[in-house]
């Protein structure tokens, strides 16, 4: 029995060997996120003629474990813009903490929303404004090697009230388009969204109810393929009116006909 | 004014011999000479408003608001010295962060007035500061939904016990009335600055406690009070400010807002009207009066 | 001290968790680090005529094999006194990573702005074509990841091209490619504008042969060269594609041209 006080409550060393204090990381240089832990997967996001309609399953991964499955990843802010989270939870959470004091902040002198004389959300950020704000924040994290680990969809109207849809990643990139999709979605969605708009004039064609229907079949291929899905999703409208968000919608008419015929990759015929 | 030259009335932390605190008491007479503000708790809502005293022609009509959004659900007014209620409103704002901060959630009305009430009377404590001279109206809304904390992970189980307590209502509307002493007290109505005592007597006629005036209501007698209050100082030319918060299912969901344009001024033409009514049988009382 | 020493173990100093024992040190085969950098694909190309500079650059934004949007500028007016930079003098285009490249922009177009309004007057050529390299060195420790042009027009009205490296090594040329396909367009331009490996026809063999004379390439000339450098290379890379983005320097002002590139 070892009486030192500076060992009482310690596990003995003859049993269970020396502590290994390593992951503790008190000596060297201070190391932030080196990786994501619990993520979510693809988001998806279509303009059409008066907006723009997002969508991201609600499942939250633990590498592949399926950890939580009522997490949504689609935000609204101010009632005028839809922002969409893939990658790390964790550092979603951040940011939504951050973009609801941003829009407490940004409220405190923008006039009432019930005014009809005025749009909703009229002089506070726009989707634009936002969408660069969040490019700073991230390009600034990713400069003092502390990145906030996700790809970013930011989605509502410019200041010319057009649809606006962009991305922004973890290392500050941003870039727009008239189809946008993070993770999967890039190789899975994207070729099919921009079957039906490959370029603005085309989404600006769309009607709010067949980009509700590409995204949805989308979301559906998701679910097919990619193998940390869900087919709970949260789906988002944003127009001029303002924004519709729905967090419980499930994928249907689903069949899986097609599984069966795999093999391999999929390119096997024997 | 007998403390006058006896000392006692310079400095804060210090009392006079017969246990008053002069600084507070000075500062009281700063707010008594302020615009008058109001606050009205009605059964679905909170509705604020203030007479804005116009000391220019060259002011921006419509412009340099005086009442102040703290967070989503809560409105302040205030009557005295606005550069020091725009301190007040400054801190209700950090204290409203902090908050969501380490708890999570929005702070409820009572949590900031207690806030603001401990940050007043610390300044009636010490030699190097001076009592705030504003009277604050908080007014807030305490959403009675469900609250999600903000970054829990996921929605929580959908069916069974959740620690919540049956039948229990939770949320509502609130005021609170913060003097420069620190001392507050809940209010069904609250009225503080130069018309505070007609105010309150107007405010004292509706019941406010009966539960039954509801916020469109109240929004008329608010705006209808602020021109009776303001017949006591009728020389000066004045805007009325007016702000509201309704619950989740009424007209602002919960947050504090300006009154639209249209609302405020149609309770100012109901306000004037009122007004007018009364001079009248003011009018025929004394024509009765000479005919006898 | 030995009195207490009944642990074997613990006869040597009982170590802080400064010093523990890197026993499972992280260098695990799932370590994932955090790499600041990527490639964002696209090409650029500047030219430089007598009175006159083009610069130019595909608007595909790729990263790996995906293609992230069919229209991302990498051509941009700098140091205008409005939003639309309708007054601009100066063009840059970056090419590389793109993030560090568009921070890259706007600290220059910010720099130029002051400029503008302390002196009262445009920067010139030179003079950005210099503060450009010095805000490249500066970071030099942690590098904007892109490879810059700069063009516009010198004191004495000639096109201008200034080129650099990531760190702020440049150079004034007359013309240069940047980017994926830069080592495919750059041996183009070589032969087409600088006449490299052309001959006078019959004017011997060996020594004896003569180069064929340089001249200034006109505008007109310069347009076609920039569209047939990106067309090839279009064919040959896949990170450059969908659209041809041109803005042409000239002492009248900057004009914008929009030419569609294959998009396979």
């Amino acid at each position: 029995m070892d009486h030192r006080p500076q060992n009482w409550g310690r596990p003995r060393d003859d049993v269970y060997g020396a502590y290994d204090g390593s992951y503790l990381q008190s000596s060297g240089p201070k190391q932030a996120t080196q990786s994501p832990i619990v993520t979510g997967t693809s988001v998806i996001a279509l303009k059409f003629k008066d907006g723009v309609v997002m969508a991201a399953d609600n499942l939250a991964s633990y590498g592949s474990l399926a950890r939580f499955t009522d997490v949504p990843r689609l935000r609204s802010f101010a009632e005028t813009s839809v922002i969409g989270f893939g990658g790390d939870v964790s550092d979603m959470q951040y940011l939504n903490r951050h973009l609801t004091d941003l829009s407490i902040d940004e409220a405190y002198a923008a006039p009432s929303s019930t005014d009809t004389t005025t749009s909703p959300g009229a002089g506070t950020l726009n989707a634009a404004n936002l969408h660069k704000y969040l490019q700073k924040l991230l390009y600034s994290r990713r400069n003092n090697f502390d990145p906030l680990w996700n790809q970013i969809l930011v989605a509502g109207l410019d200041s010319s009230e057009a649809p606006f849809l962009a991305s922004v990643d973890m290392r500050g990139t941003a870039f727009t388009s008239p189809s946008l999709a993070t993770g999967f979605g890039a190789a899975l969605a994207q070729p099919i969204m921009r079957r039906y708009a490959e370029t603005d004039e085309q989404a600006a064609q769309l009607s709010r109810e067949e980009a509700v229907k590409i995204i949805k079949e989308c979301m559906k291929v998701l679910y097919y393929r990619d193998a940390r899905s869900l087919d709970k999703y949260s789906l988002a409208v944003v127009t001029k009116a303002g924004v519709e968000i729905s967090e419980d919608e499930q994928l249907e008419q689903q069949s899986w006909a097609f599984a069966e015929r795999i093999k391999g990759y999929g390119t096997q015929t024997v | 004014m007998t403390s006058i030259g006896t000392g006692y009335d310079l400095a804060n932390s210090i009392f006079s011999p017969d246990g008053r605190n002069f600084q507070v008491e000075y500062a009281v007479k700063a707010v008594e000479n302020g615009g008058t503000s109001i606050g009205i708790r009605c059964k679905d809502g909170v509705v604020l408003a203030v007479e804005k005293v116009i000391t220019s022609k060259l002011l921006k009509p419509g412009a340099n608001k005086r009442i102040a959004t703290i967070d989503r659900h809560l409105g302040v007014v205030y009557s005295g010295m606005v550069p020091d209620g725009r301190h007040f409103v400054d801190r209700a704002r950090d204290e409203a962060r902090g908050w969501r901060e380490t708890f999570k959630t929005p702070i409820g009305t009572a949590d900031l007035a207690s806030r603001m009430g401990g940050y007043l009377q610390a300044h009636t404590l010490y030699q190097y500061v001076r009592p705030f001279g504003v009277t604050a109206i908080i007014a807030g809304y305490d959403s009675e939904l469900e609250t999600p904390v903000e970054g829990e992970v996921g929605k929580g189980p959908s069916v069974g016990a959740g620690g919540k307590v049956a039948g229990k209502k939770h949320g509502g509307p609130f005021l609170y009335m913060i003097e420069p002493s620190g001392l507050y007290w809940g209010y069904y109505g609250a009225a503080t600055g130069k018309g505070r005592q007609s105010a309150k007597a107007e405010l004292e006629k509706l019941d406010l406690a009966g539960g039954e005036l509801s916020l469109e209501q109240a929004v008329k007698e608010a705006a209808r009070i602020i021109y009776v209050a303001h017949d006591d100082n009728k020389d000066k030319e004045f805007e009325l400010e007016m702000s509201w918060i309704s619950g989740a299912d009424g007209p602002t969901k919960g947050r504090h807002e300006e009154v639209p344009k249209a609302i405020r001024e149609e309770a100012e033409r109901l306000a004037k009207k009122a007004l007018e009514g009364d001079d009248e049988e003011e009018e025929k009382k004394d024509d009765e009066k000479m005919e006898e | 001290m030995a009195m207490f020493s009944q642990n074997p173990l613990m006869n040597g100093p009982n170590y802080s968790f400064n010093e523990a024992p890197r026993v499972n040190a992280p260098e695990g085969a799932r370590q994932h680090r955090f790499d600041p950098y990527t490639d964002n694909g696209g090409s650029t190309l500047a030219i430089a005529g007598a009175d006159f500079a083009i610069m130019a650059g595909d608007t595909r934004l790729t990263s790996g094999y995906s293609i992230n949007s069919r229209y991302h500028p990498k051509v941009f007016k700098i140091g205008g006194t409005t939003a639309d930079q309708k007054d601009a003098t100066l063009v840059l285009s970056v090419v590389g990573f793109m993030a560090d490249g568009e921070a890259l922009k706007e600290k220059l177009d910010s720099i130029c702005k002051m400029y503008r309004y302390r002196h009262g007057k445009a920067m010139s050529v030179e003079a950005c074509a210099r503060r450009l390299s010095i805000i490249l060195y500066q970071k030099r420790f942690f590098p904007y990841y892109a490879y810059a042009i700069l063009g516009g027009l010198d004191e004495q009205g000639k096109g201008a091209v200034y080129s650099y490296d990531p760190v702020g090594s440049y150079e004034r040329e007359q013309c240069r490619a940047g980017g994926a396909a830069a080592s495919l367009i750059m041996p183009f331009l070589d032969n087409q504008v600088n006449f490299k490996n052309q001959y006078e026809p019959g004017s011997g063999e060996g020594h004896a042969l003569q180069e064929r004379e340089r001249r200034p390439l006109t505008r007109a000339e310069v347009e076609i060269l920039v569209k047939d450098a990106f067309d090839g290379a279009v064919e040959r890379h896949i990170e450059v594609g969908d659209g041809l983005q041109m803005m042409v320097v000239t002492a009248t002002g900057i004009e914008e041209i929009y030419l569609p590139l294959k998009k396979d």
